[in-house]
């Protein structure tokens, strides 16, 4: 039970890293990203390969981290010229150019059978049977660092310039300030949590393939951030709990429930995704600790 | 200061604006004026920001603009407003008025992060700035609330108010009397003339308030289809033939 | 490379820009109404291919009658995406349609897995060997599939510009007021649009899949194709879409000669991007309707 919450609480720091990336671009700044899980992807497959050339697991992981980051100078580079709904179908096509490229290119990323055996973060020479304990621990911390460092540009002349973004582009640009710039920060720091977030993945479940980096992630980011409240880093964080407990609530019905196989609570689960979408767009888009649009 | 020589504004076949050029000196008060359609808007938008269908020559205290990128305007001292007023209507009209003011140093993440008292003592000197500045229009008791929250007339003074924060050599104006009720722009008549007088900012209005530009600026220019057809003392170029022609002959 | 297997490649481009054709104007319509990208039409594609095999397999006797059957059912379901989402969301931001249609989007497609083999499944139609041209292969069914999509558009077209229907939809089209009173008491141009977004995508949906097989995920799949033959066409601009699909059908079949059959998809993302860089207002398009 005890290694069930401690993998519990891995999951849900993986997916609070996400949402907080994904909060700066969208809750804060406006940016329609639906290609998220790309740098979810290119952080884990970073950190997997070189760890498995034998860089330290650490090292690899912020470096995986950076890598997502430069990854989102092409989406960033879109965002200056597309209006937003180009530019969320953009993101989604930039994601799944992403996700077939680590298919296809399977000299760099093994294809379609993945990469198997990744080194964990805490090997069983160090703590021996307190591995999971440790991981938990440090990500929890750097789910911690993160919400200081997001909380810090919230309150700060940067922050107050992208909610002035998401609220009237055009008046900042009158008023001098290269947008532009902005923007492109912006998604390169939430890319980097998104890549910090796919290391930690890759390193918990130690396999990775292409079809677990589908677009359906980046909807589950979404969702967490709309349910918990769009612009406010409690929504992200409460929202991420609430995908996870959906997530491994679903799970356990389907084990009760007979008759209803994995498969099928696969199934399920996404209509419960887009069916928490829809009402949430009906009735309260801007979630429940969030700011109305 | 501001010198607009043989701008012309082609799309495809049609001529939006046609051999234009005007000018404006130091702390002058100009108008635009014209019928519907005439090319004023667009005009104002090669002034004012990015037209690529734009050509001819607008120079800003001897530096070409035409052609650069909108934002650079401001940091030359050329600022603007906009006809529907642009607040960020989530933020405080403080808030609106910081965004204008920031220290460029500021406006990136390492400063958030690292030198946050550097950052507050400059927020703290801009906060003081701006008070200043929504006393002098009259709006200091709004200071906190959103700005979604303010009516029409008083967000069209925050407009003014964010561009006076970046002390303007010229305020590009765009129609800032439309949709305003009557005792209102008289009020504003005044904060502009007091702009003017005391602080020798420059304007250029572009207005269909056709009595409000004869009694605030010193010179009008006047245009129809895309050329200027009229310019001088606003009395005099408002009761010439060819002026009259114009209106009658368009919709005002 | 023999010029032969290009002809190939060329046809077969022409063929599936044609029936990717169909959810671009789809999707062209709504963006240009509705203002916002409907991502319903590549599940909406599904359910219209799956509905279309269920009345095959139940023995309804004329394949058309199936896709007709298929049609029916996707209407009905647009229409109701309209009547009980979109319709309450005409105000609302561009991002909530959206994240909607998105949710919209996986709950079709969940009712769609929990109710069909995952398996890959095909129409039941007579085996028919492809006629040769001293090796240029042309498929009967490519030519069915041509017609079809011709007289559909065809008959879409003509709606639009000639009908009363088609103008009062043009006029919604340039006028935001018009649309939000529209939403209010729900008039026909607006039902009408809908009813042709359901049909379009199953007719797209059943074209498809009965050139390879079908999946329930296949329809999410065609969203950034046909997205991206709406941004080549232009907006708005039904024929535009249609050009838009074909060019981009040929160029990613072409690409297979050179990068190999897997980046077909990132080959249609990749003419999107570019043309959004150079012309945003797409072939056809008018430059108001772009950036």
């Amino acid at each position: 039970m005890d290694a069930y919450l401690i993998s519990i609480c891995i999951i849900a720091g993986i997916y609070a890293l996400l949402a907080i990336g994904l909060n700066i671009q969208y809750g804060e700044t406006g940016l329609i990203n639906f290609g998220h899980v790309a740098y979810f992807a290119i952080g884990a497959y970073a950190s997997a390969i070189l760890a498995g050339k034998g860089v330290p697991v650490p090292l690899a992981m912020v470096l995986a981290g950076l890598v997502a980051a430069l990854g989102a100078i092409p989406i960033g580079l879109a965002a200056l010229r597309l209006k937003e709904d180009y530019f969320a179908i953009v993101t989604l096509g930039f994601a799944e150019a992403v996700r077939i490229f680590v298919q296809q290119e399977d000299w760099l990323t093994n294809g379609v059978q993945g990469i198997a055996s990744i080194p964990p973060l805490f090997d069983s020479s160090t703590a021996p049977g307190y591995q999971n304990h440790l991981f938990a621990a440090v990500i929890v911390s750097v789910v911690i660092c993160a919400m200081v460092a997001v909380a810090l540009l919230q309150r700060s002349t940067f922050g107050r310039i992208l909610r002035a973004i998401r609220e009237n582009e055009v008046a900042v640009t009158a008023l001098g300030k290269r947008t532009a710039s902005f923007k492109v920060k912006v998604l390169m720091f939430g890319s980097f949590l998104g890549g910090v977030a796919g290391a930690f993945y890759a390193h918990f479940i130690s396999y990775i393939s292409p079809e677990q980096f589908i677009a359906l992630v980046t909807f589950y980011v979404w969702m967490s951030i709309i349910l918990g409240g769009v612009g406010s880093m409690k929504g992200a964080l409460i929202g991420s709990l609430a995908l996870v407990i959906l997530l491994e609530g679903s799970r356990f019905i389907g084990d009760f429930l007979p008759g209803v196989s994995d498969v099928q609570m696969a199934h399920l689960r996404l209509g419960i995704i887009g069916l928490v979408l829809v009402v949430f767009s009906l009735y309260r888009p801007q979630g429940i600790f969030g700011r109305l649009d | 200061m501001l010198k607009v020589e043989n701008v012309s504004v082609k799309y495809g076949p049609f001529i939006a604006v046609d051999d234009a050029s005007l000018e404006v000196g130091a702390g002058e008060t100009v108008g635009l004026a014209g019928t519907n359609g005439a090319g004023k808007s667009t005009l104002f938008a090669a002034i004012a920001g990015q037209l690529p269908a734009a050509t001819g020559s607008i120079r800003f205290q001897g530096k070409e603009i035409l052609g650069q990128p909108s934002y650079t305007r401001a940091g030359l001292g050329l600022s603007r407003t906009f006809q529907v007023p642009r607040e960020f209507g989530k933020l405080t009209v403080l808030e609106n008025l910081l965004v204008a003011a920031s220290d460029p140093r500021d406006e990136n993440m390492l400063t958030s992060w690292f030198r946050r008292g550097r950052m507050h003592a400059t927020t703290q000197r801009r906060t003081e700035q701006a008070d200043t500045v929504l006393e002098s229009l009259g709006i200091l008791h709004v200071r906190d609330l959103l700005a979604s929250q303010l009516s029409g007339g008083q967000k069209k003074l925050l407009e003014l108010a964010r561009v006076l924060m970046q002390k303007p050599s010229i305020i590009l104006l765009d129609e800032p009397f439309a949709g305003v009720n009557p005792v209102r722009i008289g009020e504003m008549m005044e904060i502009f003339r007091t702009l003017a007088a005391k602080q020798g900012i420059a304007l250029l209005i572009v207005e269909h308030h056709l009595q409000a530009l004869q009694s605030l600026c010193s010179r009008l220019y006047v245009m129809d289809q895309g050329r200027i057809i009229a310019h001088g003392d606003p009395s005099t170029v408002l009761n010439s033939k060819t002026v009259q022609d114009a209106y009658m002959g368009g919709v005002i | 490379m023999s010029s032969i297997y290009l002809i190939n490649l060329i046809i077969n481009g022409l063929i599936e820009g044609m029936v990717i054709a169909l959810p671009a104007l789809a999707l062209t319509l709504v963006l240009d109404i509705s203002k916002f990208p409907n991502v319903t039409v590549g599940d909406t594609m599904s359910v219209g291919a799956y509905a279309a095999l269920a009345f095959q397999s139940i023995g309804v006797p004329y394949f058309f009658l199936s896709v007709g059957g298929a049609m029916v059912v996707c209407m009905l379901i647009s229409l109701a995406t309209y009547y009980f989402v979109f319709r309450k969301l005409t105000r609302a931001p561009m991002v909530v349609n959206l994240l909607a249609s998105v949710g919209l989007a996986f709950m079709m497609r969940s009712v769609l897995q929990l109710n069909v083999s995952s398996q890959p499944q095909t129409y039941d139609f007579p085996l028919v060997r492809a006629w040769n041209f001293s090796g240029i292969r042309i498929l009967p069914t490519d030519l069915w599939v041509l017609l079809t999509t011709i007289v559909t558009l065809a008959i879409v077209f003509s709606i639009f510009r000639y009908t009363d229907l088609g103008r009062r939809l043009r006029a919604i089209a340039d006028n935001p007021e018009l649309a939000r009173a529209s939403a209010i008491r729900p008039k026909y141009p607006i039902f009408f649009l809908w009813c042709l977004f359901g049909a379009l995508s199953a007719l797209g949906g059943v074209l498809i899949a009965s050139k390879s097989v079908l999946l329930p995920e296949f329809g999410w799949e065609f969203i950034i194709p046909a997205f991206s033959a709406v941004i080549l066409g232009g907006i708005g601009n039904p024929v535009g879409a249609v050009l838009g699909a074909v060019i981009m059908g040929i160029a990613s079949e072409l690409s297979v000669a050179f990068v190999g059959p897997s980046y077909k998809i990132t080959i249609a993302f990749a003419i999107m991007i570019l043309v959004l860089l150079i012309r945003p207002a797409g072939l056809l398009g008018s430059p108001e309707k772009a950036r």
